[in-house]
């Protein structure tokens, strides 16, 4: 008898759960917006113990929720180089310079002004006085030069590659330093190896950020659970994969912050996360299902932002295997998929068809390049001079959940799939977990095909192109194996050259050298989207995606 | 899940104390009291329906299963698409109707694999007794400290991803419970007279085991593959719906779960299909399973 109880049982679970899922569809009536601060006061789960006790708060205190995705990994900036980390470190933390507000383009941050000799190697830093960390450490050059010291010598004991499985930003931002000294007690010289266009956009990257060097030394390498920087907000809670509370630093140098606390709450659904927006219960959403960009923008209480994405998403042709090392096949694939469909249905508008390798946001783009057309009869005629009139099979690894560059995940692989058979061309699609599918995809001897696709962290071309493009990169960042030495030496000239229109010029002639090759398909570059509540104040979307300016924030 | 699961098995191993005639009880008068119970009926009927879904599908459905058209993307359900489609324009009744093959072929093949290895180990060590009882039952009980899903994923982890390595890692995760239900019996069978009477006559411990123990185990195995069919279409359905199993764009009930997850808010119909799709071939093999267990158990027959 206690099978049948328990088969019972088995199926009311199963039942729930399909009933559940026709639940809120049939129930299109709005439960009222709660007050904000009654979800910051729920208990947390029993099984994640508080770091501290939860405070007891004052009815007149503001409350930002933030609702991300998935939980950040670390907190400190030189360690860890994910996107919800990022979220929250951007409020946390200041960099020497600071992108101007919704832009990628860099300004002064923790340094006032500096000063660039004319070789474009000696960079000096006038650094802002007064300004302290949240532990009370006054900012300074001693501060910078420790910070430098930690990413840059092997022999300091906080030296963050001593981390077991660290990934860090510090060598792709600071791998260009050659040496740093302090000048006075406010100014700092930092000496390149040659000259760096992008230097300045880099070190305002929020993997740029400086952290107390008395918490380096209090905490060690637990500073990543011990963050303390000298941004608007400064970390008061870390409930893992539930929350994490940051707290208005009164004192913030840009000035205070309008409300008290900042939340980020970890909400894993996107269904959920857009539940718990309508309800109140969270402000902002950092990341958006294009499926429910419609129902936010017929909500009044709700509002959808956008801004052209610095993203590109596509699939990386292996070009050192056959069938692919020949320009036709790639450029047939290019041809035979409608991207523009793929837009509109897949991606809601909210995507623009890439032509190469970087988007048209950045400076350099050549303004007349247009993506391939759709065309599968020229792609058949591609793949027939190919020699593969009959097309062939292959293999895609892919990735499943959404990520900031495509917010469809999984779905563009297999509409890619269905376009290409109409072609001939048999793609077998592998879903990797994430780590499986990165470790898989940057092996030197991998031929699988497979979805790439990046975010732009400083706002330069140098880090789409170079990073994805160059042969130096093959095969960790270059995962198709792409190389053209003309390419090569144009990419490396525009790293050094300080001139931004002969930059310019230098980008535009690799724009359209990678469009011809066609090392990747390329897809799109896709909006950057956020949805926030109408009463959420001041705040402004950046090309870099990051939490910036939180203090210019307010709930009305 | 699995304490209740030993808990069932150890009773079903005691019940088989009785008929130790092996002809105590026929198999016309099994059928003829199967089909007086209601709830086996309805179970044998949605099975039968299904089955034949499962092998017309290509004559039945009504479209592609994975032929793409994003112009008739996110229909709700209407005459020309009963179920509604899909993101990506696809027909959920055809997805669903194809998806009873890979449901059937999931449930069968995995019990098949659970049961053949079960049953093998969990006569050989309940014959033997000693060290290699000890072994298996060891054995057993270290599978079954883990969670079932867990293992299960273990096992794909180390195959790689598919539906044909779910059904194994479902098939071999399943496997400890047949055998401790057969050798539960076997235990209380090696005893008896007629196993003695042919050791007596010199039979092989490999005779003795396969045709003469193992048929008087038949019931209780009967009774359990029925009900683990159902219970390995819920988890290799659940591996796909992990990403483990059916990989894209094929016509998996769990998969398609997985991918109308997100649409509950705005599409419904993508994912509440498939669930009931598989709620309902669950239902079916439980009550085919209680209605046998019911026939063949003696402790219940008459009540």
């Amino acid at each position: 008898m206690r099978k049948r109880v328990f088969t019972v049982l088995s199926l009311l679970v199963l039942a729930s759960l399909v009933l559940g899922a026709c639940g809120p569809a049939a129930t299109p009536t709005k439960p009222p917006a709660q007050p904000t601060t009654a979800p910051t006061t729920a208990p947390v789960q029993p099984t994640a113990a508080p770091t501290t006790p939860p405070p007891t708060q004052p009815p007149a205190e503001k409350t930002l929720v933030i609702a991300i995705g998935a939980d950040a990994t670390f907190l400190d900036p030189e360690s860890v180089m994910n996107n919800e980390s990022g979220f929250v470190m951007s409020a946390i933390f200041d960099g020497l310079t600071k992108y101007k507000k919704g832009t990628s383009e860099p300004g002064p941050g923790l340094a006032e002004r500096w000063d660039i000799s004319p070789d474009g190697k000696v960079y000096t830093f006038y650094l802002r006085k007064g300004v302290k960390f949240h532990d009370g450490t006054p900012f300074n050059a001693d501060a910078v030069i420790k910070e430098l010291d930690r990413v840059k010598n092997p022999n300091n004991p906080y030296y963050v590659y001593k981390q077991e499985g660290v990934h860090s930003f510090a060598d792709f931002t600071w791998g260009i330093v050659e040496s740093y000294e302090k000048i006075d007690d406010y100014t700092v010289k930092i000496t390149l190896k040659e000259p760096h266009a992008p230097f300045l956009a880099s070190i305002a990257m929020v993997w740029s950020g400086i952290m107390s060097p008395a918490a380096v030394e209090k905490w060690g390498f637990d500073v990543n659970y011990h963050p303390v920087g000298t941004g608007p907000f400064k970390l008061v809670e870390w409930v893992r994969n539930d929350h994490i509370t940051l707290e208005a630093n009164k004192d913030y140098w840009g000035g205070a912050p309008k409300v008290d606390k900042l939340i980020y709450r970890v909400v894993p659904e996107s269904s959920v996360r857009l539940l718990k927006l309508e309800q109140g219960e969270v402000h902002i959403l950092a990341d958006v299902d294009p499926e429910d960009y419609e129902r936010i923008k017929a909500n009044p209480e709700l509002k959808l932002l956008e801004q052209p994405g610095l993203t590109i998403n596509g699939i990386a042709l292996i070009c050192d295997a056959k069938p692919w090392d020949d320009v036709r096949v790639r450029q047939a694939v290019n041809y035979a998929v409608n991207k523009e469909e793929m837009n509109k249905y897949l991606y809601k508008d909210a995507a623009v068809t890439a032509a190469t390798g970087m988007p048209p946001i950045l400076m350099g783009y050549p303004k007349d390049l247009q993506p391939y057309p759709y065309d599968p009869e020229k792609a058949k005629q591609l793949l027939a001079e190919a020699g593969y009139p009959n097309g062939f099979k292959y293999k895609l690894l892919c990735y499943e959940n959404p990520r900031g560059y495509n917010p469809v995940g999984i779905k563009m692989a297999v509409a890619v799939q269905e376009y290409l058979k109409q072609v001939g061309i048999e793609l077998e699609l592998q879903t990797l977990e994430w780590g499986t599918f990165l470790a898989t995809r940057r092996r030197a001897d991998n031929k699988d095909l497979g979805m790439v696709g990046w975010s732009g962290d400083n706002g330069d071309p140098d880090n789409f192109l170079w990073e994805m493009f160059s042969t130096d990169n093959i095969p960790v960042g270059n995962t198709a194996h792409y190389s053209n030495p003309k390419l090569d030496e144009i990419l490396r000239k525009a790293r050094v050259v300080t001139d931004p229109d002969e930059r310019a010029k230098l980008y535009e002639e690799a724009s359209r050298i990678i469009h011809d090759d066609a090392p990747w398909l390329f897809i799109n570059h896709t909006k950057h989207v956020r949805a926030i509540r109408a009463n959420v104040e001041g705040f402004a979307l950046n090309p870099l995606q990051m939490f910036w300016y939180m203090e210019d924030v307010d709930l009305k | 899940m699995a304490k209740g699961e030993q808990v069932e098995i150890k009773a079903l191993g005691q019940t088989r104390i009785v008929p130790v005639q092996r002809k105590a009880v026929s198999a016309p008068s099994l059928w003829r009291r199967l089909l007086r119970s209601k709830s086996a009926i309805i179970g044998l009927v949605i099975i039968l329906g299904i089955t034949f879904v499962a092998v017309f599908a290509a004559q039945i459905a009504p479209y592609d299963p994975i032929k793409q058209s994003f112009i008739r993307q996110l229909r709700p359900p209407s005459a020309s698409f009963p179920l509604g489609t899909d993101e990506f324009g696809r027909d959920i009744l055809s997805r669903i109707i194809h998806g009873a093959r890979w449901a059937l072929l999931a449930g069968i093949l995995a019990d098949s694999i659970a049961l053949v290895l079960g049953v093998t180990i969990g006569l050989i060590g309940g014959y033997y007794g000693g060290r290699v009882d000890a072994l298996v039952v060891w054995f057993t009980d270290v599978m079954l400290a883990f969670p079932y899903l867990l293992l299960a994923m273990i096992v794909v982890a180390i195959f790689g991803p598919g539906i044909r390595n779910a059904m194994i890692a479902i098939g071999i995760v399943y496997m400890p419970q047949y055998a401790r239900l057969v050798r539960g019996t076997v235990l209380s069978l090696k005893e008896k007279e007629f196993v003695e009477a042919a050791r007596a006559i010199g039979a092989s411990s490999f005779r003795i085991m396969f045709r003469h123990i193992l048929p008087n185990c038949v019931a209780p195995i009967i009774v359990m593959a029925t009900l683990a069919v159902g219970w390995a279409i819920v988890q290799t359905a659940g591996l796909s719906f992990l990403g483990l199993g059916a990989q894209h764009p094929m016509p998996e009930w769990g998969a398609m779960l997985a991918g109308g997850r997100n649409y509950m808010l705005s599409a419904w119909w993508i994912a509440t299909f498939p669930g009931l799709a598989i709620v309902v071939t669950v239902i079916g093999f439980n009550l085919l399973g209680d209605g046998l267990r019911d026939v063949l158990d003696p402790y219940l027959r008459g009540r």
